[in-house]
């Protein structure tokens, strides 16, 4: 075998060579057959003859040679791709159609393809990435190191916290990400900084000096890449730090943005201590060869020795570890998947368009094809010929379909939701060309050689007996063609119905009611450096003297509160409630914790249900008050006048300094739309205890234009302090926008999908009924000249697509319902069995096939009698 | 030419290009007329179907070719048996003498 093939490439590499030898050999055989002839006295010239005579056709035998060396296979390929280029060129419509369709097939699965591969086939940019651990639940440093200390399965951890700081080196003083770092954090990444070092073990203490490592975009936008940076020092939230080293261009966090990077006993050194303040990321690098069961187990021990050490704060620990690769992408897995899947579905129906495009061709190529094979050309070569023809279509086609998709893969970056946010790009790899061109090949192969066989078999047979002016019934229903087209209708269906359950669950998301009013409020972030504001009552003056002058401003209502509705952020505390049974230690109920201040609940426009809103009056030195949500009352107080009940956080030390609550607000989403709301405590800013709550959201409602707005915003909290930047500039519109986006993301790419797929199929039928109009235009002009009336006319021609479309509709249906339980994970309120949703999609494609039936079916009406027979 | 010579029975050409070849390498002429000398001019080969059987031999790796010097002190391509082709050889030739003698016992008895 292995010889066989070298020996033919050889014969091929060297072929003018080859050629010339064998017409040595054959020329040596004829002389010396001559000669014999001479010697034994006849003239050359007879001589010559008789030998001539004697070996046959020349040319024959050189062909044979030919063969029999193995050239032929390779050669007459060369031969069907040049002949095949030149026939579909000559029929650029044909081939525009049938490249159109594959590349929008191709495309489509090479863009969501390129997405998969990136997000999730792509290892993580860490050395050796299977070895990392998260743990999705935040732990603090005492803690972390303890474990550290205590196991033996992992080879490093480390432990990161994202504050947002200022830094205030050139021009608007700006807000930065900064990751407040435990040093282990490096090594677990194995990341390298490309100048200068990395925070050092002795530097990672209480009272070490104020170092700083920057990432590289910071490097580059604010410090212009400066090569001498390193022993320089920057000004971040009114403190000196030290430039140490510059991380290089593709280092990123796994899940966290960070500009600067600083050490957690540093910047942080009251709460790094601080064994309850659960603020930490933690990552983790397991040794080599060490199962994840193991160390889940070691932890699990250290875990329950925690708890029994600390009770008070450690009691339900239960951290659990997770692979650092499914932590990121474990929820955009299934949606892509689905997508992947559906988009799968659209390639099948644009092959099935090809391969009816094909047939269609094979048909009215048929005079051509009895002309090659009555001069010779046997079927195997012929359908050989087809199948190059067709498998360079869809090469041609895949082509195609790669610039198609690098406009999708652009589309897809502009859309992707939060989820996605690691994706800045979508590269097109070696992986996503072989997979282009493996699809694109398949499906030549695969429906290029459908109808090239059909067309072997009985079809051509049958279109020739069409040409020959009968007009049986049977004309043009190939049942190849018939399948094809009752598979269309119902993948389109199954990608419709898959569409239609996202619209409606996004439909539903969106009209969940978030608990307040997001038009025309804008929203803005700002924190208090906490060496200028270390005291509560500082911070108080500036938030009041702020409000006091935005809401001088005419037509402006503005309030302020710690973490904004469906940012998803918020503190919780434990909290006690004056005159219920005393609950043991560390499982008291967890409550949202938000300050607020101003008329917050009216700007936002949150109804109270029951008592009253906050007055100027709560403030400093007066009775401590709060307001609660529904879902508190439902939850700590069900049956209750929760009016006048005395609440407080378990931290406070004995006696609790009571807060009474004077009223019930309304329940907002603050977690997301799809998510349950949890009890809440509002309490006003100004009797906080906590002087670390130096950050503030100010919610603002106007109809003055937003820029304007903002600038004239800025410039009163400059005047009050210009070293304070304002970030987070976003309308709670927009907020409510980026909540939904994912679920958007899915909707929009499922729905484009499930268009494509419902015109794809509708072109398809719409071919077929075409094609049989002009495959019968005598026998309708016939049936016309008889008198048949128009409604006649239309259902004979539209009978077969309208009877296949139905089919196909009621088996899509069967198919949805056996397919969109994988939406399950991604549907919002919505059973994936939705017969409403069934019914209306099923309803749609109808019309759509109906619609594609009946408009070439129109044109039969306008058939002449005399023009139709005059055609023969 | 003689009248009464016989037309070479299907797939048998290769198996007597193998047994000239075995004796020495030879060239696609003399490859022909040995077979005819030697079968004293009973078997026909039709000339022009010598070469292909030779190029299909060299493929599959039974003889290899090698360009010589003929006799009358011509360029000529010369074919000699491979070990393989050795091996073929004696598969073919058992094969051949089974066949014959049950049909010729057959042709004998019945």
């Amino acid at each position: 075998m292995l010889h066989d093939l070298l020996f033919r490439l050889r014969t091929l590499m060297r072929r003018p060579a080859a050629e010339n030898e064998l017409n040595d050999e054959l020329r040596f055989h004829i002389e010396r057959q001559t000669d014999k002839y001479v010697k034994s006295g006849m003239s050359h010239a007879e001589a010559l003859r008789r030998a001539r005579l004697e070996f046959g056709g020349l040319d024959q035998v050189k062909n044979e040679c030919r063969e029999a060396r193995g050239v032929s296979l390779v050669e007459s390929l060369v031969q069907d791709l040049h002949y095949s280029a030149r026939t579909l060129l000559h029929s650029p419509a044909f081939t525009a159609c049938a490249v159109l369709t594959l590349a929008l097939g191709i495309g489509a699965n090479t863009a969501i393809f390129s997405v998969v591969n990136q997000v999730l086939l792509n290892p993580l940019p860490y050395p050796n990435p299977q070895e990392l651990l998260a743990a999705p639940e935040n732990d603090s440093l005492p803690n972390l190191e303890d474990i550290q200390r205590q196991t033996k399965s992992f080879a490093s951890s480390g432990g990161i916290n994202i504050e947002p700081m200022d830094f205030s080196g050139t021009g608007e003083p700006v807000r930065v990400h900064g990751a407040y770092v435990d040093v282990g954090l490096f090594t677990t990444l194995g990341a390298q900084p490309v100048l200068g070092r990395l925070i050092s073990a002795d530097e990672d203490v209480k009272g070490g000096p104020r170092n700083v490592v920057l990432s590289y975009p910071f490097w580059r936008d604010f410090l212009g890449s400066d090569p001498h940076v390193l022993g320089k020092a920057i000004r971040l939230s009114d403190n000196s730090y030290t430039v140490i080293g510059v991380m290089p261009r593709d280092f990123t966090l796994p899940k966290e943005l960070a500009d600067v990077f600083v050490s957690l006993w540093v910047g942080y050194p009251d709460a790094a201590a601080e064994r309850d303040v659960h603020f930490m990321h933690t990552y983790w690098r397991l040794k080599p060869g060490v199962p994840l069961a193991q160390a889940q187990a070691e932890i699990a021990h250290v875990d329950r020795r925690l708890a029994e050490e600390f009770p008070h704060t450690e009691k339900e620990r239960a951290t659990l570890l997770i692979p650092l690769h499914e932590w990121l992408v474990g929820d955009v897995r299934p949606a892509l998947l689905i997508l992947f899947g559906a988009v799968g579905l659209v390639l099948l129906i644009a092959c099935a368009n090809f391969a009816m495009l094909l047939m269609v061709r094979a048909v009215a190529r048929q005079r051509e094809l009895v002309i090659r094979a009555s001069l010779g050309a046997r079927n195997r070569r012929l359908i050989r010929q087809r199948l190059t023809e067709n498998t360079l279509l869809a090469l041609v086609g895949g082509a195609a379909g790669l610039i198609a998709a690098k406009a999708g893969t652009t589309l897809l970056l502009a859309l992707r939701p939060a989820e996605l946010r690691r994706l800045d790009a979508i590269p097109m790899d070696a992986r996503v060309f072989l997979f282009v061109f493996a699809i694109s090949l398949l499906t030549g192969l695969l429906f290029g050689l459908l109808p090239a066989w059909s067309a072997s078999r009985g079809d051509i047979a049958e279109a020739l007996r069409e040409n020959a002016r009968t007009t049986t019934t049977g004309v043009s229903r190939s049942p190849l063609r018939s399948f094809l087209v009752t598979a269309e209708l119902a993948l389109a269906l199954i990608l419709l119905a898959g569409a239609g359950l996202l619209i409606k669950g996004f439909l539903r998301l969106r009209s969940v009611d978030p608990g307040f009013n997001p038009a025309n409020v804008i929203t803005m972030y700002l924190q208090l450096p906490g060496s200028r504001y270390p005291q509560i009552p500082m911070q108080t003056n500036f938030r009041r003297e702020l409000l006091a002058r935005i809401n001088a401003f005419p037509g402006v209502e503005a309030a302020m509160i710690t973490d904004l509705p469906l940012a998803g952020n918020y503190v919780g505390h434990r909290v006690v409630v004056d005159g219920q049974a005393t609950r043991a230690e560390g499982t008291e109920p967890v409550v949202q914790t938000l300050s607020v201040m101003g008329e917050f609940f009216g700007v936002m426009q949150i109804p109270i249900r029951n008592g009253r809103d906050f007055s100027a009056m709560d403030r400093e030195g007066q009775p401590r008050v709060a307001i609660v949500n529904e879902e508190f009352v439902r939850q700590l107080l069900p049956g209750q006048n929760a009016i006048g009940t005395r609440i407080d956080w378990t931290r406070s030390s004995d006696p609790h300094e009571w807060m009474t609550i004077i009223g019930v607000a309304g329940d907002v989403k603050h977690s997301g739309l799809n998510q349950p709301v949890d009890p809440a405590v509002y309490a006003p800013f100004s009797q906080n205890d906590e002087a670390w709550r130096k950050f503030m959201t100010l919610v603002i409602r106007s109809r003055v234009p937003e820029a304007s707005l903002v600038e004239d915003v800025k410039k009163q909290v400059w005047s009050l302090d210009s070293q304070i930047p304002v970030s987070g500039i976003q309308s709670m519109d927009d907020l409510l926008a980026v909540s939904v986006a994912q679920q958007r993301f899915n909707m929009l790419l499922l729905g484009s999908f499930a268009a494509l797929a419902v015109a794809l199929a509708g072109v398809g039928i719409y071919g077929m009924v075409a094609y049989r109009v002009t495959q019968r235009t005598q026998e309708i002009g016939v049936y016309i000249a008889l008198g048949a009336q128009h409604r006649d006319v239309l259902r004979l021609v539209m009978k077969d697509g309208v009877k296949l479309g139905l089919l196909g509709i009621v088996l899509g249906l069967a198919g949805a319902v056996a397919l969109t339980r994988v939406m399950v994970s991604v549907l919002f309120e919505v059973k994936p069995t939705d017969p409403a949703t069934l019914i209306g999609v099923a309803l749609l494609l109808a019309v759509v096939a109906m619609l594609a039936c009946y408009i070439p079916a129109r044109r039969a009406l306008s058939i002449h009698p005399m023009t139709a027979l005059r055609r023969e | 030419m003689p009248s009464r010579s016989i037309d070479l029975p299907q797939g048998t050409l290769d198996l007597l290009i193998l047994r000239t070849l075995s004796l020495e390498p030879l060239h696609g002429w003399a490859v022909s007329e040995r077979i005819q000398q030697i079968s004293s001019d009973v078997l026909r080969v039709q000339q022009g179907s010598l070469y292909p059987a030779l190029h299909r031999l060299e493929r599959r790796g039974w003889i290899k070719a090698r360009w010589g010097t003929s006799e009358n002190n011509r360029k000529a391509k010369f074919y000699e048996l491979t070990k393989a082709g050795r091996r073929e050889l004696e598969i073919e030739q058992d094969a051949w003498q089974k066949l014959t003698a049950a049909v010729g016992q057959i042709l004998e008895t019945a």
